[in-house]
């Protein structure tokens, strides 16, 4: 039957698509560019740039799987940067209490939207769309609209710029978290809860399963994972920048779905998400190295976007018959 | 109770609005209708009885367009016809009203009544003036006492049936189809409704009325259609629309035959003595389906809930079970007070749902037969008490034990369950309640759109976790289902009508319960 082993070629492509475009895309960029591109530094570079990414990105697809959305994390970022730097600077805090006040009030920020969203019954999008512009206010309010630089004494750089063993610390952070939430969703039976509620919240209601409370704790995981990233971005910048995480939120969303279509069928998980931060790091580094224009490199990304979703979403549906 | 509508019938001249013959239609294996012949004239009601899966809404559905029967002829007019879809229905002026009311809640009443029509407009714009012109006379006519700019979600029930009775006349409708209409309905808004109805067939418009009522049906209708498993058995005049005539239809005038399938009942023959009580239910209530209902359910003991459809079955299991609040009654679970307040609860204190819809509140459809089967047992499944670590290897032999036990084909745990069989999906459904000790179990048509070796195992399963000291609580239509329980309880309109035991329970005198409720009010 040829229409068949067309199909089967073509759920093959959804599920590898990814996969092989990232691995044809190491391979092209090695032959092409063979001083530049394989270089054990500049490999590192990639993922060391990609970390902060990742981070924002596993911690969305927590909320993902749970079948809800999150539009507040980039503000999130943003803000922890502006209130760890903050904090420190303006109120004299040490920097582990910076940090540990910060992921404080982050997580209550994820708290919050999945109380609006469990109790009330509103919808994701706009709760995290509400919450996420009541961030952004307070943000402005906290910083006064400017950015706050650290002092050259600060050892607080060193966080996201000292490295143990020749790794540098965001690659040990990206991996830890990572792993930490591949263990969850995988291994524990919150992580089964929360994918039987994206799954089919009314089975998984009347299975006994805790449906608002694992939603909120997805929430917070997701809040959680934004405020490190603000954290390391400041850390890295050496300042906070008012809106310096907010372009995360699109990336995120960007790698999560670029995952979803990776090595599974249109399910989000962990491991599918890290390689579609990587896929796009690889693409932007890889661009920028032939000397590529920026516009380009946004002309391939959503063009990669768009083209490995549909893929894997044609292939599905043709394959449910 | 007044009867308004005592008129000769009218309007039956010539051809009639529609006529059937010889339609069939089956599904998988099922005859739902075999060689129907039916006829309905211009400006006539005429209800249609029998009990659930008779082949009442089968039929419906042929008219509305939305089976097409594997054989038959419908004539409209006199003329041969094929009946396409809903817009097809439409186009003959036929218009169904279902049990939910296929309104837009948001939507006010005005837009409700001419959704989906042709409205008049100036320069692309609708001209709501024109719309109100010929709405206003529709509204006079049914009796509407409520602006019609009042959203849907708005109004009660009673005036959500005129909007969509509205709706019909509005596309000048030659038939109208109403199933179930009173269910939700009180006295005087019955009364109201007969009125409308009453006067509907004075202007010529047929009206199909779909009941369980047989006190309505006597009140209502100018003929009656009585089916049984799938066939017409009797189509009954105005004058001879007795009680006993229309039960003696419905039920089958043969008599009583023991249950057809005596293997399965050897415990409740051999003077079974069932345990202490495990839950116990006293007026509970969740209006309008659930109005009062109590009973007891025994550790050890299968019984089974029998009623027709929009009894309040479904609707008692679910209260019971917290996944619907309660506006009353108690409950005691092993002799204490329980109040279900969330389904978790529930679960932890020991209760289990086999929900009716396998599908869509059964199954997480694209997870595998293993992790369908772990969902309501994680806990036990850590590897240590404190630490919500899940031990895989045993998360997987507990899968496969069930699957054994339960002889789910394909014999693997992998499989995802979309691609399972139905009755297969239906054995996940109760498998993962077996991984915990739960002391009562509610199984809502456990066997519906299941297979026959399927439906043998799952009344195994069922007389098995009864037996082991369960209170298992079991809900079928297809009242063959519950041959083998210790106990059936029949429901009608919310309530608990009767109760049969034993060698009593018969299919027949199941249905004799379900009708017992007209006796009183007829």
């Amino acid at each position: 039957m040829p229409r068949r082993r067309h199909l089967t070629a073509l759920l093959f492509l959804g599920k590898y698509g990814t996969v092989i475009g990232l691995g044809l895309m190491l391979v092209g960029f090695s032959l092409a560019a063979p001083d530049a591109f394989p270089t054990q530094s500049n490999l590192v570079n990639i993922v060391n740039q990609v970390s902060t990414v990742a981070i924002i990105s596993v911690g969305l697809t927590i909320v993902l799987i749970a079948g809800e959305f999150d539009l507040s994390i980039g503000y999130q970022a943003s803000l922890a940067g502006v209130l760890v730097v903050g904090l420190m600077v303006n109120s004299g805090v040490p920097a582990p209490l910076a940090i540990v006040a910060t992921l404080g009030f982050t997580a209550l920020i994820g708290f919050v939207n999945g109380f609006i969203v469990t109790k009330f019954g509103v919808n994701a999008l706009i709760t995290t769309l509400g919450v996420g512009t009541f961030v952004v206010g307070i943000n402005y309010w906290y910083s006064g609209g400017i950015p706050i630089g650290l002092g050259l004494e600060s050892n607080f750089p060193d966080i996201a710029q000292g490295s143990i063993l020749g790794v540098p610390n965001p690659i040990l952070f990206m991996a830890a978290v990572s792993a930490v939430l591949w263990f969850v969703v995988n291994r524990t039976d919150l992580g089964q809860q929360l994918q039987a509620v994206g799954g089919n919240v009314e089975a998984a209601r009347l299975s006994g399963i805790p449906v608002d409370r694992v939603k909120t704790f997805a929430f917070m995981i997701s809040a959680l994972c934004a405020g490190l990233t603000g954290i390391l971005l400041a850390s890295r910048i050496g300042s906070a920048q008012i809106t310096g995480g907010d372009g995360y939120l699109l990336q995120a969303f960007a790698a999560c779905f670029l995952g979803s279509a990776a090595l599974r069928e249109g399910e989000f998980h962990i491991v599918g998400t890290l390689i579609g931060v990587v896929l796009v790091g690889v693409a932007f580094n890889g661009l920028a190295i032939f000397g590529a224009p920026i516009y380009t490199q946004y002309l391939f990304t959503g063009a990669l976007l768009v083209v490995s979703v549909s893929l894997s979403t044609v292939a599905r549906r043709l394959a449910s018959g | 109770m007044p009867n308004p509508v005592v008129r000769p019938s009218s309007a039956s001249n010539g051809e009639p609005l529609l006529a059937i013959r010889q339609l069939s239609k089956q599904f998988g294996g099922a005859q739902a209708l075999s060689n129907v012949d039916f006829e309905l004239m211009h400006g006539e009601i005429h209800g249609l009885v029998g009990a659930n899966g008779a082949g009442k809404s089968t039929l419906i559905r042929v008219i509305a367009g939305v089976v097409r029967p594997d054989a038959g002829e419908i004539r409209v007019d006199g003329r041969p016809v094929s009946i396409r879809g809903p817009l097809g229905a439409a186009s003959f002026g036929f218009h169904f009203i279902h049990q939910e009311l296929n309104l837009v809640p948001k939507f006010s009443a005005r837009q409700n009544m001419v959704l989906g029509l042709r409205k008049p407009k100036r320069l692309a714009v609708i001209n709501w003036r024109a719309v109100e012109g010929t709405l206003r006379p529709i509204a006079e006519r049914l009796g509407i006492d409520f602006p019609l700019d009042t959203p849907v979600e708005r109004l009660s029930i009673a005036n959500r049936w005129l909007v969509s009775i509205g709706r019909a006349l509005v596309d000048s409708a030659r038939l109208v189809a109403m199933d179930e209409p009173t269910a939700s309905l009180s006295a005087t808004e019955v009364e109201r409704l007969f009125r409308i109805i009453g006067d509907l067939r004075d202007e010529g418009v047929a009206v199909l009325y779909v009941s369980h009522r047989l006190a309505e049906i006597q009140q209502l209708c100018d003929r009656a259609t009585v089916f049984k498993d799938g066939q017409r058995v009797a189509t009954v005049e105005r004058g001879d629309l007795t009680r006993a005539a229309l039960v003696e239809a419905i039920v089958g005038s043969r008599a009583d035959s023991p249950s057809s399938s005596p293997t399965l009942k050897p415990t409740a023959d051999a003077g079974h003595q069932p345990g202490p009580a495990v839950l116990e239910v006293h007026r509970l209530s969740r209006p309008p389906l659930v109005r009062d209902v109590s009973f007891t359910l025994h550790r050890g003991e299968l019984l089974g809930l029998a009623g027709l459809v929009g009894a309040g079955r479904t609707e008692t299991a679910r209260a019971v079970f917290g996944a619907d609040r309660l506006t009353g009654g108690s409950l005691k679970l092993d002799g204490r007070v329980f109040r279900p307040r969330s389904t978790p609860d529930s679960v932890k204190r020991g209760l289990a749902l086999v929900p009716e819809e396998r599908r869509s509140q059964g199954l997480i459809l694209q997870k595998n037969v293993r992790f369908n089967l772990s969902l309501v047992s994680l806990r036990q499944l850590r590897i240590l008490r404190w630490f919500p670590a899940l031990s895989m290897r045993r998360l997987d032999r507990q899968a496969r034990d069930i699957v054994a036990k339960l002889s789910i084909r394909p014999e693997r745990t992998d499989t995802v369950v979309s691609r399972l069989s139905g009755g297969n999906q239906q054995k996940v459904v109760i498998g993962k309640w077996l991984a915990r000790r739960s002391s009562v179990l509610i199984l809502d048509e456990p066997t519906r759109g299941v297979d026959v070796s399927a439906r043998a195992e799952i009344h195994r399963v069922m007389r098995e976790l009864a037996d082991s000291g369960m209170g298992v609580l079991v809900i079928a239509s297809e009242f063959a289902e519950l041959l083998d329980c210790d106990r059936v309880l029949v429901m009608d309109r919310g309530a608990i009508v009767g109760e049969l035991r034993g060698g009593d329970i018969t299919e027949q005198a199941i249905l004799r319960l379900c009708y017992i409720e007209d006796e009183a009010t007829a």
